[in-house]
């Protein structure tokens, strides 16, 4: 229970690559943040110097107000939860739980006390007398989990803790740790690489690339309005069509022009627009590919494509298809709006008509990448 | 229908076995003949050696010839009755087992025989160390009058005080090797500090140079400190140790494959650096500590060289080796050979026990670090 704050931390190895970046972040008391970027844009690395692991080259970090750059590990009170579980493998799961409390010196009856309240609370009650390798994934992640519970420690720190996990546990260990936080009520900093576990965990997400923070936000902030091209793409599964286009301001009426097409920007976007003075220019337009429509005939604001392949996902479509040009687009149809002879017609190869919706557009400059209507320096 | 198989293959190979076996036996007649001529020296046991040799591999070859006489006969035996599916999967795994069979008997006859050869030194010591008709070398192996005399005698000399400076040495090496490379071996897998790889590189051009090089600097300094000749225990201990560290890498490479995951989950759970040696590590690494201990004990327990020169002709600060070679020397062969080779045996007896009971571990230890590594 304890607020964690990250002021200019840098981390220059000896090689002097630069991992991490000026990092700057405050994290509430009993907040959960999440980090979250593709391999090698220095989350584990930033998680791991809060941790102690890892030296801070420059900057500092507090936890609860107190500057902890100097401390090793075992004075910061902090727990933390392994990718790859790293239970002692030579102890029981009574024993891995037990391990930091013996170091503690606590008196062996209130060890059991705590262990069996984790281990009930986990559901691993029936293994606790057995060694780590006669556990499923599923059972180790959660003595994992437990060791760092028992500990009643400041901040939680969870580096990937469910990649090593099959699809289907990952889905239920997610589920259990959103309820584990609500019981445990204390800081969490998460670290994945999985925009979906980041979407569904996080209070708010640190979106992270080459060691630079790229957007801080909640879960719809960045989803509704990512500041920069890294950010739409990455967020989002499939992810957000980048296109380019020519935003035309017609007396504070929008239209963007692409693929022979104009496509009005109406609604909430239109006026956020209006209202930031935008002049009109070249853009590169983002649009997910849930808000890309089939139209049942050609207009003035559809545009031809032909289809390319067509992933049935059950209860939606995912359909790849190229304009006249071969810029190549994704969208998603769900497969109710959708008759038994359309669905027919969906081939390889047939001509279709999509139009955008343009109330839920996103403007980039072709630059800076930057979000035209919300960017931000961090 | 199936013809039949003839029996002319079988034959062939039992009659080869036969001339093979027959070589064999004029081979051991003319080891007699050097035998005779040389006693138990030179040509007579290459001789003897190659006769076992052929004998065996006749015999086996024999054998082989048999067993595929008596599949012949039961394949004809299916062919006749009718039973051909039988019949034929007889005849595809008559061909592999046969092959097979012949293979492992060679390698077999050929493991038995070298390990024949490298027993004979020791069949022989222990043979001698219970003769006590007389006490000089003499040109048989087995004895003419069986006794413990030679064992008695053993506690009249100084080999006593000998076997007890070796102990002393092997146990202080165990002990201090042991740590010094257990702790050299962590840091080197763990810690990350500048000049390590420099530091690693220097100790592996250093191990490439004979120790023996430094002996005549060793003996000046230890001299000086006033270890050598009757003070040579705490010297040897001294020298032994000395560059234990450099012998790291077969535990590194072991420490190694431990995850550094494990350290770190132990660094938070509030562990020190040496809390997360002796409460994680170490208990994970039980084949590497017990093959370092072993090899900390064996090295000085078997020494020759070094502990000859500190010690120096004084009987006092020998250890077993240089004691026992002492007995060899011309004067006091004829009286002392026995006695030698029951002290050879007694010598032998803790290392051959710690082997045997920690063997497993060894060889888990060796290939751990190795392939592992």
């Amino acid at each position: 229970m304890a607020s964690v704050k990250l002021t200019n931390v840098k981390k220059i190895y000896d090689n002097n690559v630069v991992a991490v970046h000026d990092f700057n972040l405050d994290i509430k008391d009993q907040e959960f943040v999440v980090f979250v970027g593709p391999s090698g844009c220095g989350k584990s690395t930033t998680l791991r110097m809060i941790a102690g692991l890892e030296d801070i080259s420059d900057g500092t970090v507090e936890i609860d107000g107190e500057v902890v750059n100097d401390l090793q590990p075992k004075d910061r009170n902090i727990a933390m939860v392994f990718q790859n579980y790293a239970l002692y493998p030579h102890m029981s799961v009574y024993d891995n739980i037990a391990f930091s409390l013996r170091l503690q010196k606590m008196p062996e009856d209130l060890i059991f006390n705590k262990v069996t309240n984790v281990a009930e609370i986990l559901g691993i009650t029936d293994y606790l007398m057995r060694k780590p390798r006669a556990l499923s994934g599923g059972q180790r992640q959660r003595v994992a989990i437990g060791r760092a519970m028992v500990r009643d420690s400041k901040v939680f720190l969870m580096d990937e803790p469910l990649s090593n996990l099959d699809a289907k546990l990952r889905n239920q260990m997610r589920a259990e740790i959103i309820l584990l936080r609500q019981k445990l009520n204390t800081t969490f900093i998460y670290v994945t690489h999985d925009q979906t576990e980041a979407m569904t965990l996080g209070d708010r997400i640190v979106i992270m690339k080459d060691g630079y923070i790229m957007q801080v936000g909640s879960p719809a902030e960045v989803f509704e309005k990512p500041e920069n091209l890294f950010v739409a793409e990455f967020i989002g599964a499939p992810k957000m069509n980048i296109v380019p286009a020519e935003l035309v301001n017609a007396n504070g009426a929008y239209q963007v022009k692409l693929f022979g097409a104009a496509i009005p920007v109406d609604g909430d976007k239109g006026a956020e627009l209006a209202r930031a003075r935008i002049p009109g220019r070249k853009v590169l337009l983002g649009v997910r590919p849930e808000h890309i429509v089939l139209s049942k005939e050609a207009s003035a604001s559809s545009i031809p494509v032909t289809l390319e392949v067509n992933e049935m996902m059950g209860s939606e479509l995912h359909l790849h298809a190229f304009t006249d040009d071969g810029t190549r687009i994704i969208f998603r149809v769900p497969t109710i709006d959708l008759t038994a002879s359309e669905r027919a017609g969906l081939v390889n190869g047939a001509k279709l008509n999509v139009t955008f919706e343009g109330k839920v557009m996103h403007f980039f400059d072709p630059e800076t990448e930057k979000n035209l209507l919300y960017s931000h320096e961090y | 229908m199936m013809n039949k198989k003839k029996f002319t293959s079988p034959i062939i190979e039992m009659l080869i076995g036969a001339l093979i076996a027959a070589l064999g036996y004029l081979a051991f007649k003319r080891g007699g003949y050097y035998y005779k001529l040389t006693a138990l020296t030179g040509r007579g046991v290459v001789f003897y050696i190659l006769a076992a040799l052929l004998a065996l591999g006749g015999l086996a070859v024999i054998v082989v010839g048999i067993t595929s006489l008596l599949r012949v006969s039961r394949y004809n035996a299916l062919v006749e009755s009718g039973d051909r599916a039988a019949a034929s999967s007889l005849d595809r795994s008559m061909g592999i087992k046969a092959k097979r069979a012949l293979s492992n008997t060679f390698i077999y006859v050929l493991l038995v025989i070298i390990s024949v050869i490298w027993l004979i030194p020791f069949i022989c010591i222990i043979l001698q160390s219970f003769r006590v008709e007389s006490t000089s070398p003499v040109g048989y192996i087995v004895p003419q009058q069986w006794g413990l005399a030679n064992y008695k005698n053993l506690l009249n000399t100084n080999f006593p005080r000998w076997y007890l400076n070796t102990f002393i040495i092997a146990i202080a090496c165990a002990v201090l090797q042991t740590v010094i490379v257990l702790c050299m071996s962590y840091v080197l897998s763990r810690f990350r500090f500048k000049l390590r790889k420099p530091l690693m590189q220097f100790m592996l051009i250093l191990g490439m140079f004979p120790g023996m090089l430094s002996m005549i600097i060793l003996y000046r300094v230890l001299k000086d400190l006033g270890m050598t000749q009757a003070n040579a225990v705490p010297g040897l201990i001294l020298v032994y140790i000395a560059s234990s560290g450099m012998g790291y890498y077969i535990s590194k490479g072991f420490f190694d494959t431990i995850p550094k995951s494990l350290d770190e989950a132990a660094r938070m759970d509030g562990a020190t650096r040496a809390q997360v040696l002796f409460k994680i590590i170490l208990p994970l690494s039980k084949p590497i500590i017990i093959y370092t201990i072993l090899t900390a004990f064996m090295a000085p327990w078997a020494d020759f060289v070094f502990a000859r020169y500190i010690s120096l002709n004084n009987p006092i600060g020998m250890n077993v080796a240089v004691g026992l070679n002492t007995w060899l020397s011309k004067d006091q062969i004829d009286s002392m050979y026995t006695t030698f080779c029951a002290g050879g045996v007694v010598v032998a007896l803790p290392v051959t026990i710690l082997f045997m009971l920690l063997q497993r571990y060894y060889v888990e230890g060796v290939t751990g670090g190795a392939v592992k590594g």
